[in-house]
């Protein structure tokens, strides 16, 4: 019916002249909605990925109820830090690319092509990174389903769309330097340590972690009980992702 | 030939009957829609019969199976085109059908020089609101209706179509057990397939039996559409082995 490749949602869009992403900006951009607070790491169950809920343009905060941390399909999740215009796009190419390869072709992506399309969207975004008004450096976690049992891995990436896996932990953002800093310390000396911890320990953990990350960083939101402001937060294990709730955090909070 | 509209006519009548005679022995597809989802059955050989086409929407089909690949995947780029370009909740059956499936059927059915498709399929889309529930039979020549009824079959040959959906629709009526459902619809594709009478239809033992033993090399696809799921794709497979 097309000449684009089976199962390519990329070479479909522009066999029918339908633009990804704008890829010429002018030279006196506006002030762009970013910087922010994302980081995934593997407890004793899966991996979690967080982010707060801030969007700031400057030093104006534009909203505290951002969810930064997105489910692509039912076993892969991103968390964004960078531009949001550009970052939510990405997460819109990714969640119908991966959808249309799977119903189109009858099998699931791989895990390692998941991987490389974000590494190919950051590329392409190459000129407005140039620029640097469209910088997006995301976190990705995706299950290996080829593994026995599948097992949930984590990468992050550089802007330029190189990609690594990371062993316990990734952050990004401009809170990412205090979250790394304190995993570092959990992974090497904590009791317990992020892998050995359960749902409740990772949550509450996650949770803290925010809150000291936007004791430091003013374009990191914290979480608020009072107002019933929390994180996002998404589970990726053997069963899929899983979001937990504000009023589950909350309740995992309260339990000290 | 064509220059003649009379010969026109012919040719098409012909190629009416050339495409229901190629279609004979194709293995029946049924739907049903149901409180918690709607239902999609039918025996193959596994991925060849039912089909996922987007978050809501769910394709069953018989007939040639690069045919039912051609419709599927157009279905599938329409759907996805549609949501990308607006957003997932603007794709909808009643569109995907009317500008986009069935003028391309059509056509090609009308385009005498070329071959037609092979194909006689339904098309499902569950909503929130089981009202607003619909499922579409479409035809090979471009012709289609909205079912208004709980159930639907896709048979070969239009006459023994309607006396399985009067059995189904008589055996069916008020019930809404899906286990009752599968079985039921697998007794009636089993008369299908074997060209038996609905008139004088064979025994339940028989059926029973029958379809059990007819479904031993096959593989029975059952799509099922979640009504209230939080996951925006909501089609699954729903595990139903010939034991239970």
């Amino acid at each position: 019916m097309t000449d684009s490749i089976a199962g390519d949602f990329l070479s479909l869009l522009q066999s029918r002249s339908v633009p990804v992403s704008a890829s010429e900006r002018g030279a006196t951009a506006p002030v762009e909605t970013q910087a922010t607070t994302v980081f995934a790491f593997h407890y004793g169950e899966g991996v979690l990925m967080a982010g707060d809920r801030r969007a700031t343009a400057g030093n104006v905060i534009v909203t505290d109820r951002v969810d930064k941390v997105i489910e692509i399909d039912a076993t892969s999740m991103l968390a964004i830090a960078g531009v949001p215009a550009t970052a939510f796009e990405m997460a819109r190419v990714m969640q119908t690319s991966f959808e249309y390869y799977r119903r189109s072709q009858l099998q699931p992506l791989s895990l390692p092509a998941k991987v490389r399309a974000l590494a190919r969207l950051l590329r392409e975004n190459l000129p407005m990174t140039m620029q640097g008004i469209g910088i997006v450096v995301p976190l990705f976690a995706g299950l290996d389903i080829q593994r026995t049992p599948a097992q949930p891995l984590i990468y992050f990436y550089d802007p330029l769309g190189a990609q690594f896996q990371a062993v316990g932990y990734a952050a990004s953002g401009s809170g990412s330097g205090t979250i790394r800093s304190i995993l570092s310390y959990q992974e090497k000396y904590g009791a317990p340590r992020p892998t050995e911890m359960n749902l409740q320990q990772a949550v509450q953990f996650t949770l803290r972690l925010l809150m000291t990350a936007s004791e430091f960083d003013s374009a990191t939101g914290g979480i608020n009980p009072e107002t019933n402001t929390f994180a996002t937060i998404k589970l990726l294990d053997a069963n899929g992702v899983r979001t937990v709730s504000a009023e589950e955090q909350g309740k995992h909070l309260r339990v000290v | 030939m064509i220059e003649e509209p009379y010969r026109w006519l012919e040719a098409v009548e012909n190629r009416r009957e050339y495409v229901r005679e190629q279609l004979k022995g194709g293995s029946p597809a049924f739907g049903a829609k149901l409180p918690d989802g709607i239902l999609l059955l039918s025996v193959g050989t596994g991925n060849s019969k039912v089909f996922e086409l987007f978050d809501r929407h769910a394709l069953a089909a018989l007939g040639h199976p690069a045919d039912i690949e051609k419709i599927r995947q157009a279905a599938i780029d329409a759907a996805h085109m549609e949501a990308f370009t607006r957003a997932p909740e603007d794709v909808s059956l009643r569109r995907l059908v009317s500008f986009g499936l069935s003028p391309q059927l059509k056509t090609s059915f009308e385009q005498i020089f070329s071959a037609p498709f092979l194909i006689e399929m339904l098309l499902a889309e569950v909503h929130p609101n089981r009202n607003e529930d619909l499922m579409v039979r479409l035809h090979f020549d471009g012709s289609f209706e909205f079912v208004t009824g709980p159930f639907i079959v896709v048979g070969s040959n239009p006459e023994s179509e309607k006396a399985a959906f009067t059995w189904l629709s008589q055996q069916l009526e008020g019930k809404v057990d899906r286990a009752v459902i599968i079985e039921t619809m697998l007794q009636a594709w089993w008369v299908l397939r074997e060209n038996k009478s609905f008139a004088e239809i064979p025994s339940e033992g028989e059926r029973r039996a029958g379809w059990r033993a007819a479904v031993q090399d096959r593989v029975l696809e059952i799509g099922w559409l979640e009504r209230n799921s939080t996951r925006q794709a909501r089609f699954t497979w729903l595990p139903f082995t010939p034991g239970s």
